[in-house]
């Protein structure tokens, strides 16, 4: 049996809904409010790695038993577990190509767009919440690292500057994004894969995040690119499981910035 | 397809892709790399890997940078026995492991190494020197990395925190290994490899956290691999006392 634990489809929700949708899998689909805490009721699937998990909030793939947790792994066991067209590249250097996308737009967009998002979109919803539920939600999260990206957004340390610096650090991997698509329509290889797939839904939000920097004159590759992904069946798939009239505004907090600086 | 590979001592990053080659059987033409010397960044190498990390593999017209998708790149491409499971399951549980390896355990285990060791290791030269060593470095967080190393600027909350987090993280790494003889299962794997590599130093380095009483499921690990000959010949490659730590999981014979 196969059941996908997932919130509004947005970043790291959206990314297991698209690759679902793309090999024609039946799941079912267990819906939660990341942004009101359902992930951690009583009953919710949890084991030693989902506790663990580096990118904080995300989705759970509960097949036979095993919890799988992490978005790209969950892209890479999709592709590799369950019938229907590979969606991983066949060429070894290609699938190192989407590994290596996979590590470092993971380090990078992970821990730079769920923050903007948060500064935009779950800091007012938080503050428009009970602050006495709130706070005592936010204390009993384990363990302590979950538990930080949380009180980041409800403390408000989203400074200006601070928002300014995160802003900045978009510039690497925009770039090196916007240079791999000279090269071709897919960022790992002549056809589109789980690098496309774990790319697009931290890109597509950053037209409303980051206007500056991702629009039509700045990065026109990235704009086209995000253009011919969500024309496909399988993103207008993944949309509609959305119960809020703008999944694109549901945020939660990411993966946790490097701690060397 | 000749492979060269450009590393350092067999140890962390550089020892992933050392130790995955020696396992699969695999020839290639070593490039030591003198990390103290600044070697990767100089003009040569960043012909190679213009963000100027080690390691990084040259198979034929194919160039790789990133060691943890690079050892899957060495299991897939050269014949010799597989290192990844057969099952699904099995080959995420391993490549859940290798992460929380790569973007948990081991920048906190460096913070605290480059801090008593990297650091005083390279700091033996004029001020301007280091300065002008810093600044040919290509990515800013390598240059923040080599600049608090170099000038030890490491504030004592953040070494505090990475010892916190070494501790909570081989806490986590007992109990997965008590419940699991492998990182992946019942076979050895990258995951083994990758793990190894991080932590075959514990025991010297922390060894009030990682000893045979409080972590026995690690120390079994750890000899398991040393046992084997493929590290063995790995180890024997390195060039300095570091690559010499691996002899405290030599088996003490029992009285």
């Amino acid at each position: 049996m196969l059941e996908l634990f997932t919130s509004e489809p947005n970043v790291l929700f959206l990314k297991p809904l698209i690759a679902l949708a793309e090999k024609r899998a039946p799941y079912t689909l267990r819906y939660f409010d990341a942004a009101n805490f359902e992930q951690f009721a009583d009953g919710f699937p949890s084991d030693l790695e989902s506790s663990l998990q580096l990118e904080r909030e995300g989705p759970l793939l509960l097949h036979d038993g095993t919890l799988i947790s992490s978005s790209f792994f969950m892209l890479e066991y999709i592709s590799e577990a369950l019938p229907g067209d590979s969606l991983l590249p066949g060429d070894p250097y290609d699938a190192y190509r989407a590994r290596a996308w996979g590590q470092y737009l993971g380090a990078q967009l992970g821990s730079i767009v769920p923050v903007l998002g948060a500064a935009k979109y779950l800091q007012p919803h938080l503050a428009a919440l009970d602050p006495e539920v709130v706070d005592r939600r936010i204390a009993a999260i384990e363990p302590i690292e979950r538990r930080t990206g949380w009180l980041a957004v409800r403390n408000g340390s989203y400074t200006p500057d601070y928002l300014e610096s995160v802003h900045e650090r978009l510039g690497a991997p925009l770039a090196r994004i916007e240079a791999a698509l000279r090269a071709g329509p897919w960022l790992a290889g002549p056809a589109f894969s789980i690098a496309d797939i774990d790319a697009y839904p931290m890109l597509c939000v950053l037209p409303d995040l980051a206007a500056a920097s991702v629009n039509a004159q700045s990065t026109p590759r990235i704009f086209e690119y995000l253009g011919r992904i969500a024309a496909r069946d399988s993103l207008r798939e993944a949309l509609r499981t959305a119960r809020t009239p703008h999944p694109e505004r549901q945020f939660v907090p990411g993966i946790e910035a490097s701690r060397w600086g | 397809m000749a492979v060269i590979l450009y590393h350092w001592e067999p140890n962390a990053n550089s020892g992933k892709p050392m130790l995955t080659l020696a396992e699969k059987g695999v020839a290639y033409e070593s490039r030591y790399l003198d990390l103290l010397q600044f070697d990767q960044h100089k003009p040569a190498y960043l012909a190679v890997n213009p963000d100027g990390t080690i390691p990084a593999m040259v198979h034929g017209s194919r160039v790789l940078t990133e060691s943890t998708p690079m050892m899957e790149y060495i299991d897939e491409a050269f014949p010799g026995p597989p290192l990844k499971p057969a099952d699904a399951k099995a080959r995420w549980r391993m490549r859940w492991w290798m992460r929380f390896f790569d973007a948990y355990f081991a920048p906190s285990l460096s913070m605290i190494g480059w801090s008593i060791f990297i650091g005083p290791a390279a700091r033996h030269r004029p001020p301007e020197e280091l300065r002008a060593a810093i600044d040919r470095i290509p990515l800013e967080s390598r240059r923040i990395a080599w600049r608090k190393a170099l000038f030890n600027e490491f504030l004592p909350e953040e070494i505090a925190e990475s010892k916190r987090r070494v501790l909570f993280a081989t806490a986590a790494l007992e109990r997965h290994l008590s419940r699991s003889a492998w990182i992946a299962g019942d076979r050895y794997s990258l995951g083994d490899i990758n793990g190894f590599n991080l932590g075959y130093a514990l025991p010297l380095s922390q060894p009030e956290h990682c000893n045979d009483s409080k972590t026995p499921h690690i120390m079994e690990w750890l000899r398991r691999i040393y046992e084997r000959p493929a590290a063995r010949e790995t180890w024997a490659k390195g060039r300095t006392q570091m690559a010499t730590r691996i002899k405290i999981l030599e088996r003490t014979p029992s009285a």
